[in-house]
């Protein structure tokens, strides 16, 4: 398998370059869709689908679009079918809506379609971009679904609405809550690490490695990224 | 600067092919959205009118309703109304949402939030299925729930009365005190709607009830169904011949009756039980006494009691027969014993002697009112028994 | 007095109950990113109520009286991001221009503000709970003090785990979760308490 077939592109945002596991991106919808697992299957396939037609869009402009004025752009872009597949969701499926909400907005500011335009949509041809967007945006609603597995079964007995007999009786309520969001994220991180012996996940700490603003940002985060390490 | 127009250029393209994108999809998925949008809307309604097609609001202020109706929506084919009320039980805003078929029967009620204390009036409003205005007294009380009971019997009725008003019927919707203050309005215009309910020292045949009006333009006194409104001279104002001369002969009892104060100090066994006693020129007595009721006697470290006595003001014959009596006033726990204060309760002494007057309904829920309301009117018995030249 | 009632509840449950970081998890990013140091966690703090105040005074206009008004809602969140983008924009300029001093504080937060989550999310929640305009710039603040505050408590926290012998894996990343996990266990106390304040 080369390194540049189709395929490996595919599976790059599936497995090596996973965006929440692996590159930690996106973290924001992460821990707030993962309560349930119709939430967190709902919340991947909705950004999936934002993430496959930006990409489509972005690189079949990848030509016209002036590079100074990229970033408007890509937000402009992204904001739009957002906002479709909003509208679609509203219309087509209203219980998912009511349990997104204003998340579904804020799949514009996710920084893994903002951060895959800019670094690959931008630059690539359009199936390539288009296996790029299926490929991270699967990859990111098989995470979220990993963890709003772990915090349904445990925090509430039930698995996608179905309730399991055994584990009905030993919930960890606050699981499905705030708090336990981050923790199932912390230790599946921890995890990872585990298994992998150290080499995933790529990101060692949080800072702006990754967020696509980087670029045009100079906080002392990001100074210290040349200076200190 | 050809270049900066040039990125303007594009952005404005983009946004434009974006918001034609936008357009497109929101043509086709307002309509649905806005389906779905009110589907969830209706979902309460459908609980209460299941099988409805669809709902509209009906703009309540263009209609006089009950004032515990917030809300009112018309079933679209027809169907009936649902109604959205909210009234008093135990405890404030009991919301309760009434469906009411066209030909008027209820045909569903839920309870959507209250501050009752049982959490029974969850379920109760099934009671109340399939039942029309006729129906509605006899549903089974709650148990132990008296006044949550009531206010959802009301409420359902008041639902019942403003579907009839919506589907363009009329319907009495007064309450039992609007209804005695229109009457009496009607019987005597000059008391201008301000009247208080006399006291009787004597005994008056045949009248139910005097109201005096509080201007003292005259009298209304009410004999059976009818209002019969009296001049202040004595003379009838109505032309029912048969209840305006008992009217007149009530009035003249009235004005004749004269009331002398009874020097207490002379009578020290009555120091501690009666506040003030009086006798009329025929002979009847009129005391005050104090009775130990909650006030007094209950409490607790958290609740303390209110350490008043219930004053009740009794009217007598020589021969010790009540004739009328009334709560003057009382210190006994908030929406339980300070029922003793309603003519419902103290109204059933009217008549009695020191035989029969324990044999009335006691007031549910508090004993020690109850006891010490009793102990009240015995001490009165006593009382005129040593003013009418007992034992001092 | 009604309205004050109102807005301090308003206040109170966005900064303690529904805190934008802890419990809705709005911009995650920044306060684990920029959280490590307490100067550079105020300094994030500040930069992010600021502009969400003057976010909300900007878009809650536009949405009721240009949105709604000719039924471009659909626009909404176009029209907001924009906003907000060229807003921080434009702050960041005049900060650089007119105020080096407070620029070095403040002004070198503000690029990373324009994809945070929690600002767009402030300006849309403000629309969507149907606050008015001056509820709106309450609730703004509320939620820009919450994240100061979720920043501030935070950045203390991080500098006792940087001390710490942490186990490998949980080294970084996963030990910054937990901890943040435990201060949202604590902020979930709050629930419930600031309803019942005026009971």
């Amino acid at each position: 398998m080369s390194k540049n077939s189709n395929l490996s592109v595919l599976l790059n945002g599936i497995i090596k370059e996973n965006p929440v596991l692996v590159l930690i991106l996106g973290t924001c919808p992460t821990l707030a869709t993962t309560g349930t697992v119709d939430g967190a299957l709902g919340m991947g396939l909705a950004a999936l689908a934002v993430l496959v037609c930006s990409n489509v869009f972005i690189s079949l402009l990848r030509n016209v679009i002036p590079e100074t004025m990229r970033i408007p752009c890509y937000i402009v872009i992204i904001a739009g079918f957002v906002t479709v597949v909003k509208m679609i969701v509203q219309a087509y499926l209203p219980d998912l809506y009511a349990t997104l909400g204003v998340y579904l907005d804020l799949i514009t500011v996710n920084c893994i379609i903002l951060g895959r335009a800019e670094m690959f949509a931008g630059k690539n041809p359009v199936i390539r971009s288009a296996l790029d967007g299926v490929g991270m945006g699967l990859g990111f609603t098989l995470s979220l679904v990993v963890m709003a597995t772990i915090r349904e079964v445990f925090g509430s007995g039930s698995f996608a609405g179905y309730e399991i007999p055994f584990m009905q009786e030993y919930t960890i309520a606050f699981l499905t809550k705030a708090p336990g969001g981050l923790l199932v994220y912390g230790l599946l991180i921890a995890l990872i690490y585990v298994v992998t012996k150290g080499a995933f996940p790529k990101k060692k700490s949080f800072s702006c490695e990754g967020c696509p603003n980087a670029s045009n940002c100079y906080t002392p985060n990001c100074a210290e990224k040349g200076v200190e390490n | 600067m050809k270049k900066n127009l040039k990125n303007i250029a594009v952005l404005v393209c983009i946004c434009a092919v974006i918001t034609v994108l936008l357009a497109a999809t929101n043509a086709i998925t307002a309509p649905l959205i806005e389906k779905n949008q009110n589907a969830a809307a209706n979902e309460a309604l459908l609980v209460v009118m299941p099988g409805a097609e669809g709902f509209e609001t009906v703009d309540i202020t263009a209609y006089s309703l009950p004032q515990t109706v917030t809300e009112a929506h018309k079933e679209t084919s027809g169907r009936g109304y649902v109604v959205k009320l909210v009234t008093t039980g135990y405890g404030s805003d009991f919301v309760i949402m009434c469906g009411v078929s066209s030909d008027g029967v209820v045909t569903g009620a839920v309870c959507l939030s209250s501050n009752e204390t049982l959490g029974k009036e969850k379920t109760y409003g099934e009671n109340f299925k399939d039942k029309n205005a006729d129906d509605v007294d006899a549903v089974d009380t709650l148990a132990g729930a008296t006044k949550t009971t009531e206010a959802y019997k009301n409420a359902v009725k008041d639902a019942l009365n403003t579907a009839v008003i919506l589907g363009g019927g009329s319907v009495d919707i007064r309450t039992e005190e609007e209804i005695l203050a229109d009457n009496l309005n009607a019987a005597l215009p000059a008391g201008e709607g301000k009247f208080q309910k006399h006291f009787f020292a004597e005994i008056v045949d045949g009248v139910d009830a005097v109201y005096t009006a509080d201007n003292g333009a005259g009298y209304v006194c009410v004999i059976g169904d009818a209002f019969i409104g009296v001049n202040a001279d004595g003379t009838a104002i109505t032309a029912d011949a048969v209840g305006a001369d008992k009217a007149a002969a009530a009035v003249a009892t009235i004005k004749a009756t004269t009331l002398t104060d009874i020097d207490l100090t002379a009578y020290p066994t009555l120091a501690n039980t009666v506040v003030s006693a009086k006798k009329t020129a025929t002979g009847n007595f009129v005391v005050e006494t104090k009775g130990a009721g909650y006030g007094i006697k209950g409490g607790n470290e958290y609740v303390p009691a209110s350490g008043e006595y219930i004053i009740v003001k009794v009217s007598m014959t020589a021969d010790g027969k009540i004739i009328d009596c009334l709560t003057v006033s009382q210190g006994e726990t908030a929406n339980l014993g300070d029922a003793c204060k309603d003519e419902a309760f103290y109204g059933q002494f009217d008549g009695k002697t020191e035989a029969d007057y324990t044999e009335i309904d006691a007031i549910a829920g508090a004993t020690m009112t109850t006891d010490g309301y009793k102990q009240a009117i015995e001490r009165a018995f006593a009382a005129v028994k040593v003013l009418n030249g007992g034992v001092k | 007095m009604e309205m004050f009632k109102t807005l301090i509840i308003i206040l109170l449950s966005s900064v303690l109950v529904d805190n934008y970081v802890l419990s809705r998890f709005l911009g995650i990013c920044p306060f684990l990113g920029v959280s490590k140091k307490l100067d550079q966690a105020t300094g994030m703090g500040v930069a992010v109520t600021v502009v969400m105040l003057i976010a909300t005074a900007a878009t809650w206009p536009i949405q009721y009286y240009v949105l709604d008004a000719l039924g471009l809602g659909y626009l909404q969140n176009i029209v907001f991001i924009l906003i907000i983008a060229t807003l921080v924009q434009m702050i960041e300029l005049l900060l650089r221009r007119f105020s080096p001093a407070l620029h070095k504080g403040l002004g070198v937060y503000l690029p990373l503000i324009t994809t945070n989550c929690a600002v767009l999310g402030v300006t849309i929640n403000n629309i969507l709970d149907g606050y008015t305009f001056i509820e709106s710039m309450v609730s703004s603040l509320g939620c820009g003090l919450g994240f100061l505050l979720a920043m501030v408590l935070f950045s203390g926290l991080r500098s006792r785990i940087d001390e710490s012998n942490i186990p490998a894996p949980f080294r970084g990343l996963a030990v910054t979760l937990i901890a943040a996990s435990f201060i949202s266990l604590a902020f979930m106390g709050f629930g419930g308490i600031v309803e019942n304040i005026f009971a």
